[in-house]
């Protein structure tokens, strides 16, 4: 991306320091992630309609696409490839068994999203899932697999 | 879906955002960025220079200030949710976030960026006008408060001058015999409304003897409907004397989702809506 204003940026990616990185001011974090081979951030609509871009940020899900990677100085960042902890382990165990991933585009964010209702702590009902994953489009599972995933995970690891 | 070429600076205190945006005109404030960016990312405005004051710190404070409680500008939409003071004394505004996009866009979304930004679509500016919040503005010339009603100029378009930031809103503290009820239309829940209602009722019991109606998703900005309100007040609800009164009050602008003819027809039946809730 060629550009003429560029930032000075660090930031900590799945543990990993980038120091001093140059960015162009007007990329967006999901696509300096990508362009750092993390292609596990996926890009759907990059207005925040999709989620499929969803991460986190300083503990909390954002979109990628709606944050700019010179916003990022100084964040501890998390994306799906930095999933390796025993509950997101059991998560993604949870999803293949149900068959909630499907062609996996959405499955990055719809992870990013189970992880924040978990850690949440909330016992939710199945209305309510559908609610809290409302920012996420899935085009393939309707949904239902995905609901019976989350909620295996909220019974079993909350 | 790029947004085009742009500076970024990011601001240590309110004083050196004030003193950047002073001298560029075509600067901007970014504080969540979450309806800024989608913009800028379709290329409906190109900034020369976005002034980051997401990183200041003390302007996300909640607290009770004389009569008023008070939302810090920062304060994000989650954090709002989620605060002990707003659920005590305006918790209709926790229902109002409910309707605010989703999660992971309500963490990162703030208050005084909704109420800044002014899309005639959204919740937060027609809150501030039904319930005549004041907005604080910090500028060149030290702070001033602006009555929400008097801040909304038209499409996009407040009173804030080219030296000021939105810092925070002061909502007067609801009474007693008072409630502030909400209800909006959209096709899929987090989606932005096709119309919504925000109603500020004074009651007796279940009687209302006070109410102004304030529309979003109408038309260039939160429409007051006050002929309407009085029509209800003598006359109860008529649904083709509203809708008349509505028509002559509101200039409605259709969008894709819903022609100007379908609106007037979800502000008319929004009034049953709402006032419906006062006696539930």
């Amino acid at each position: 991306m060629t550009a003429n204003n560029t930032s000075n940026i660090s930031f900590t990616v799945n543990g990993e320091k980038f120091n001093n990185v140059n960015v162009p001011s007007r990329q967006h974090l999901a696509d300096y992630l990508r362009s750092q081979g993390l292609t596990g951030t996926h890009l759907g609509c990059e207005q925040g309609a999709c989620g499929a871009c969803t991460i986190e940020m300083d503990g909390k899900a954002v979109r990628s696409c709606l944050v700019l990677a010179s916003q990022a100085n100084g964040s501890d960042l998390k994306t799906v490839e930095g999933f390796d902890d025993q509950m997101m382990e059991q998560v993604k165990q949870s999803f293949l068994k149900h068959n909630a991933f499907q062609c996996g585009f959405c499955s990055p964010g719809m992870l990013m999203t189970t992880k924040e209702i978990l850690l949440s702590k909330k016992k939710l009902t199945r209305d309510e899932i559908r609610s809290e994953i409302s920012g996420n489009y899935c085009r393939c599972t309707g949904y239902q697999s995905i609901v019976d995933a989350i909620e295996e995970c909220i019974n079993e690891i909350n | 879906m790029k947004a085009a070429d742009f500076s970024y600076h990011e601001a240590t205190n309110i004083q050196d955002a004030i003193n950047i945006k002073a001298k560029d005109e075509e600067a901007v404030i970014l504080a969540g960025g979450q309806s800024l960016l989608p913009a800028l990312n379709m290329r409906l405005s190109s900034p020369s220079c976005l002034i980051d004051i997401s990183k200041i710190s003390g302007l996300d404070d909640i607290k009770i200030d004389g009569d008023y409680l008070f939302i810090g500008a920062l304060a994000t939409h989650s954090h709002v949710m989620k605060n002990e003071l707003v659920l005590k004394r305006m918790p209709c505004l926790i229902d109002i976030l409910k309707m605010v996009a989703h999660p992971a866009i309500r963490n990162k979304g703030t208050h005084g960026g909704s109420i800044a930004y002014g899309d005639p679509a959204a919740e937060l500016p027609a809150l501030a006008v039904a319930t005549n919040a004041e907005i604080i503005v910090s500028g060149q010339n030290g702070d001033r408060s602006i009555h929400a009603k008097d801040f909304y100029l038209g499409l996009f378009e407040t009173a804030i001058n080219q030296d000021e930031i939105v810092i925070g809103i002061k909502y007067p503290l609801l009474k007693q015999e008072q409630a502030i009820l909400f209800e909006e239309v959209c096709r899929r829940h987090g989606d932005y409304a096709m119309a919504g209602l925000i109603a500020n009722v004074n009651k007796i019991g279940n009687k209302v003897n006070d109410l102004s109606l304030v529309y979003f998703a109408t038309g260039d900005k939160p429409d007051s409907a006050d002929k309407t309100a009085k029509l209800y007040l003598e006359n109860g609800y008529d649904y083709s004397n509203l809708k008349n009164s509505l028509n002559s009050e509101i200039d409605f602008a259709g969008d894709l989702n819903s022609s100007s003819e379908m609106k007037l027809h979800l502000a008319t039946i929004l009034i049953k809506k709402v006032l419906n809730k006062l006696e539930a």
